[in-house]
């Protein structure tokens, strides 16, 4: 039986170029112009850490940042979260020109800010502001991870307590996104004494009877979980966000145990009674919204 | 030109623009599914890359995998053919942004155009004549009807994401609507994930005929005339011919003249195809732009002695187009058929399967674009159209007759063919007498409905 298998020619294979550098683009000569060498942008598509599979990142970004194959949520910026749950057009950020200075004198400090602000276009690893939620007033902070893992020093503590007094004077409505890795080292003791700054905040913005929400994204972890986040009068959370205090592997190596399935993650602490209810990303404006609705009459 | 492309097709298409590369020394890279591992468009191209598995979404459709293929082997334009990514503006797109040039119009006229109630819109904008119907999509139900009310019946109801001829009905009277709406938009939202719908006259007994548009990236546009492609069968054609014998030399200058209007309304840019719908007062409607090339674009080539993928191809690479529409001719009559895997007798059931013996037809004047050889093991997992069988005769009488005596040669065995249904449709006195419109298959035969 006739086969028809390399009729034509003779196999050939593949190379690959071994050095894994971003090539840059080559000119070749065209009709008169200049053209170039195909080559597939970085950033063109995206990786899903949990399902390994590669989303092209437009889709990525035009789903909210939630993988179209598994439905994983990527992190998001600031801005972003900004876009996702304010009426376009409404936002105002304030407290925008507070400047971190660097009191212990930590090496590298400087530096460090100012890659988290080009990276984020934030001056610090939160942003405040207000706007309306369908129509309704209310007030955001937003932490963004890419600013230094969010960790939380004076800037940021004092962003989010006078945001909550700012919410308290006008009796509006506060809602807290969170991302962080925890209190900022390079600040020592300052960071520390966030926490409570920010905690009394939140108390003070509650005894007026204002209400606050607390969004905890992955990841919220170390002295922030362990203020104003975990303070909320509704916690909610993302699917899957890793939320925590002390870091897995110092629990288990102090408690010398194996920790069960799922530590740490929304999931668990939904369980064991943390939080009150874990939000997709494409229900979070709609839950926001009504959850102020049902709180504020007219 | 181009030093190396990649064609991300298969079968005959991919076939036909290989050819026309390797005419022009131009590399060529096949990307294949592990069924099509031993068809014939891989054994002929220069290099080869296998792109997944044998379900279209998993390598046809596998945008990665086609763009990874070409960034490796370095070919610098993709060729989508028809099908598949051919209409895909995410994938034009992706091409664009990894400096991949791509054979076809730029992404956001295919995106414009892939969007039928909108480029309805921009036509009629333009000053091009369209069918009666609504502007944008339907709301509701209650739009569908007063819109119906408004135009007249009988009315159509069409996917604005369609194509294929899915998600299409036809109403002739007020009771029908909910239900064709109802059922239209459900076929919509499986075959397309989109269920919006327009609404335009149903033109009764039209006929098809659209204009094959040549476009270079500098603006020049021309028509290579027309084709009739009025005898389908559930709105997918089966045999399509060149010229139209309703059109006279007046009607056809102004309907090409109204297609390359089109055209250039959107800045189109290399090889498509405007389908008008042609009633029998020799009014003339707009119905879609198709921004790829067409599986009939033969009949076109055999009537003007263009080479039309040769064309894409030097567009594609930034060449001026150097045909006048002065220069343009139309030769004789031409005729094509389309050969399908199916059989006729039990609904047209797909017949894939070995192709034990095949004796090709051959002679003065017939064109026979095929991937299949002796021996092929066709994979069900793709449409059925195994060949086109394309005759060019002096004109249409000759161009019948070569056609049957083509078809009488022409021997396959192992499978089940519609050469026979071609032959009752190439010897139907309505056929060859040229009283043909789009209903012709419907009322003609049993088995066309």
């Amino acid at each position: 039986m006739f086969k028809l298998n390399r009729v034509f020619k003779k196999p050939r294979y593949l190379t690959i170029q071994q050095n894994n550098s971003q090539p840059a683009p080559t000119e070749i000569e065209g009709q008169g112009e200049k053209s170039v060498l195909p080559a597939i942008p970085n950033g063109l598509w995206t990786k899903c850490p949990n399902c390994g599979e590669t989303v092209y990142t437009k889709d990525l970004s035009n789903n909210n940042k939630v993988c179209v194959r598994c439905g994983y949520h990527f992190r998001m910026g600031a801005w972003e979260r900004v876009d996702l749950i304010m009426d376009t057009g409404t936002f105002k950020e304030i407290y925008q020109d507070m400047k971190s200075v660097n009191p212990l004198d930590f090496e590298g400090y400087a530096e460090k800010i100012r890659t988290g602000q080009e990276k984020t276009a934030l001056s610090e690893a939160v942003l405040t502001g207000y706007g309306k939620i369908h129509g309704q007033d209310a007030v955001i902070t937003v932490m963004d991870s890419n600013f230094m893992m969010g960790s939380m020093g004076s800037v940021v503590g004092e962003k989010v307590a006078r945001a909550f007094e700012f919410a308290a004077e006008r009796k509006m409505p506060i809602i807290a996104f969170t991302a962080s890795g925890g209190a900022r080292m390079q600040e020592g003791m300052f960071s520390l004494m966030q926490m409570a700054k920010t905690s009394a905040a939140v108390g003070r913005h509650s005894r007026q009877g204002g209400l606050y929400i607390a969004v905890l994204t992955d990841p919220t972890t170390g002295g922030v979980t362990a203020s104003f986040p975990m303070l909320g009068d509704i916690i909610l959370a993302e699917p899957d966000a890793l939320i925590g205090f002390a870091g897995k592997r110092v629990i288990q190596q102090t408690i010398r145990q194996e920790l069960p399935e799922g530590f740490q993650k929304a999931e668990f602490l939904l369980e064991h009674g943390f939080i009150d209810k874990i939000v997709a990303r494409e229900d979070l404006k709609l839950t926001l919204s009504r959850l102020i609705k049902l709180h504020y009459r007219r | 030109m181009f030093k190396k492309i990649l064609i991300a097709n298969r079968g005959e298409i991919a076939v036909r623009i290989i050819r026309a590369c390797r005419e022009i020394g131009v590399a060529t890279v096949a990307v294949y599914s592990e069924a099509d591992r031993n068809s014939l468009h891989v054994d002929l191209a220069d290099e080869t890359v296998c792109i997944g598995p044998a379900r279209a979404r998993d390598s046809y459709l596998n945008t990665k995998n086609i763009i990874s293929a070409t960034v490796l082997t370095g070919a610098e334009a993709i060729h989508p053919g028809f099908g598949f990514l051919a209409e895909n503006s995410k994938f034009a797109e992706m091409c664009k942004a990894c400096h991949i040039a791509f054979i076809g119009p730029d992404p956001e006229v295919i995106e414009m155009m892939g969007n039928k109630a909108k480029a309805r819109q921009i036509m009629g904008q333009a000053g091009v004549p369209i069918v009666p119907g609504i502007e944008g999509v339907l709301a509701n139900f209650k739009q569908a009807e007063a819109s119906a009310e408004r135009i007249g019946y009988p009315i159509m109801l069409k996917a604005s994401a369609g194509g294929g001829g899915k998600g299409i009905r036809i109403v002739w009277s007020r009771d029908e609507l909910k239900k064709a709406y109802d059922m239209a938009k459900k076929e919509a939202q499986a075959a397309f994930d989109d269920d919006s719908m327009y609404l335009e006259k149903y033109l009764v007994e039209p006929r098809h005929i659209e204009f094959q548009i040549l476009a270079d990236h500098y603006g020049n546009v021309i028509h290579l005339g027309e084709r009739d492609c009025s005898i389908q069968r559930r709105n997918q054609k089966v045999i399509e011919e060149a010229p139209s014998t309703v059109l006279s030399d007046e009607l056809r200058w102004k309907m090409g003249d109204t297609a390359v209007r089109a055209a250039q309304a959107v800045g189109y840019k290399s090889a498509g195809t405007i389908e008008f719908l042609v009633d029998n007062n020799g009014g003339y409607y707009f119905m879609e732009m198709n921004t790829r090339i067409q599986v009939e674009h033969p009949v076109t080539e055999l009537v003007t002695g263009i080479d039309i993928v040769k064309e894409q191809l030097k567009i594609a690479s930034g060449e001026q187009l150097n045909i006048r529409q002065d220069d343009v001719h139309i030769q004789g009559h031409a005729i094509e058929c389309r050969i399908n895997a199916e059989n006729p007798a039990l609904g047209f059931r797909p017949s894939p399967g070995k192709v034990n013996i095949l004796l090709w037809p051959g002679g003065n004047g017939i064109r026979l674009d095929s991937a299949l050889y002796s021996g092929y093991d066709i994979p069900p997992t793709y449409d059925s159209m195994i060949a086109k069988l394309i005759t060019h005769g002096q004109d249409r009488n000759e161009a019948i007759s070569k056609m049957r005596r083509a078809l009488d040669e022409f021997i396959i065995e192992g499978i089940d063919t519609n050469i026979e249904f071609l032959f009752q449709i190439l010897n139907n006195p309505k056929f060859r007498s040229a009283e043909i419109d789009t209903s012709f298959i419907a009322k003609e035969f049993d088995y066309g409905a």
